[in-house]
């Protein structure tokens, strides 16, 4: 009697212990589409503030290098808001031991930040500037079915029945929230549309690369260690080599665009602000992967399409329309579906020897 | 240098063969000089993620008196999927 009690205490303890873990996973990825859905709000601002508001809309280089040296500087605050993290934590040490191994370690989260980075980053924007920004945010809503994939080839990630149903449904709500904005935004006779496209499949090909990579380097290492070693690799790639390439072979005025934007605090205070946000979003966005695995993380960080809406909302006053309520419901349901797996099944998230 | 603490974790295991939760902790906490529930609780996250992500097997576990609660504890050990990262990524020699 005294076994049948004990047995049946620790498989309590055991299911406490998985659906726990599963909780804290998906809360991560919650906390992943609250961030970036409010990191919209200042990242758009930015473009109202000076020196980004004198860009206009049709000079397409001179935007595309505006974003450059915003997302140079935006990435080394997030670094500086993520060393805070991890000084908070006591894992800067941690980070250290880990970057230093390049060859075959930190290397994955260099190739992380070339996907997330200017792949994703400068794919949106072509999507944006040449066919529009519903488009951008449609083709975007797709990078979980890319990281759930190359996890799936590359190193066995399970992908339960379930887990792909409510997948589908939070892109089908997704796309239910901006699929009627595309119409007025489709245009046949425009000749560089397929420059647009291009950079839609771009950045859902980054986004979901990127997942996939990350989450592979954090086999062996921390996720908030992994987040900073990320962060450090995009500076060094803008820094090092984009903006001055760019400053060395063209006449844009990259100099003077970091000048204007250091030196002006309204524009600093909407980089502090994204930053802030987007810091603490991809943190929260690694830590989903090492619990819930990379396709469930990404899928639910896919609910950032209602909280941009939400957040820009509550900050402008202007009301959706009637078809983000019905959005809204889908991708609800499509978390509830994924969440609905049993916290068991989660526990090993890989297809390998048990 | 030390080595980053999920690696230490990994070829901790793979020269003990198996271990419980809290010697390998221990082992942890020791190495790095650190203390106290807030460092052991992330040690004891880092092995839930590579119990996860399938580097390491969860063997077997018990229920050990803490106080008034019972706390659940995971003996472990690498799989051979563990051992093939390890290779991969350095920590290991093929």
């Amino acid at each position: 009697m005294a076994n049948i009690s004990s047995d049946a205490g620790l498989s309590l303890a055991l299911h406490k212990h998985y659906a726990h873990n599963q909780r804290w996973g998906f809360m991560w990825a919650l906390w992943t589409a609250i961030l970036w859905g409010a990191w919209y709000v200042p990242g758009t601002a930015l473009w109202s503030e000076f020196p980004y508001s004198e860009i206009a809309v049709d000079q397409q280089s001179m935007r595309l290098t505006a974003t450059a040296v915003m997302t140079w500087i935006h990435a080394i605050t997030v670094f500086l808001f993520l060393l805070l993290w991890n000084t908070v934590l006591g894992k800067v040490k941690d980070y250290g031991r880990t970057i230093v191994r390049f060859k075959s370690i930190s290397k994955w989260y260099a190739l992380a930040s070339l996907c997330g980075g200017p792949l994703a980053i400068f794919g949106s924007y072509m999507a944006m500037g040449f066919i529009g920004p519903v488009f951008a945010a449609i083709s975007s809503l797709f990078y979980p079915v890319i990281g759930a994939i190359i996890a799936r080839l590359w190193y066995k990630e399970k992908i339960s029945k379930r887990a792909a149903i409510g997948m589908c449904i939070i892109i089908f709500g997704g796309m239910i929230i901006y699929g009627p904005g595309l119409f007025g935004e489709m245009n046949a006779s425009n000749p560089n549309a397929w420059l647009g496209y291009l950079g839609g499949i771009m950045s859902a090909i980054g986004w979901g690369t990127e997942g996939a990579v990350a989450a592979r380097a954090m086999d062996v290492s921390d996720p908030d260690v992994g987040i900073h070693c990320r962060f450090s690799f995009e500076i060094l790639f803008w820094g090092m080599l984009i903006l001055p390439a760019l400053a060395l072979f063209t006449d844009l005025p990259i100099a003077e665009l970091v000048i204007n934007t250091v030196t002006h605090s309204k524009a600093m205070l909407w980089i502090l602000l994204a930053a802030a946000c987007h810091a603490y979003c991809y943190t929260a966005f690694y830590k989903s992967f090492s619990l819930i695995g990379v396709g469930r993380g990404e899928a639910i960080g896919n609910l950032y399409a209602v909280f941009a809406l939400i957040f820009i909302a509550a900050f402008t006053l202007q009301l959706p329309e009637w078809y983000f309520v019905l959005g809204l419901i889908f991708t609800i349901l499509g978390s509830f579906v994924m969440f609905s797996e049993s916290a068991e099944s989660i526990a090993n998230l890989r297809d390998v020897d048990q | 240098m030390k080595m980053h603490q999920k690696g230490y974790l990994l070829t901790t295991l793979s020269k003990s063969g198996s271990l419980w939760d809290y010697e390998l902790t221990r082992k942890a906490l020791q190495e790095y000089s650190e203390t106290g529930a807030f460092r052991e609780k992330t040690l004891n996250i880092a092995l839930d993620e590579l119990s996860a992500a399938g580097l390491i097997h969860r063997i077997e576990e018990k229920l050990e008196a803490d106080g008034k609660q019972s706390k659940l504890r995971f003996k472990y050990k690498l799989s051979d999927f563990g051992v093939s990262r390890m290779v991969d990524t350095g920590l290991l020699l093929p």
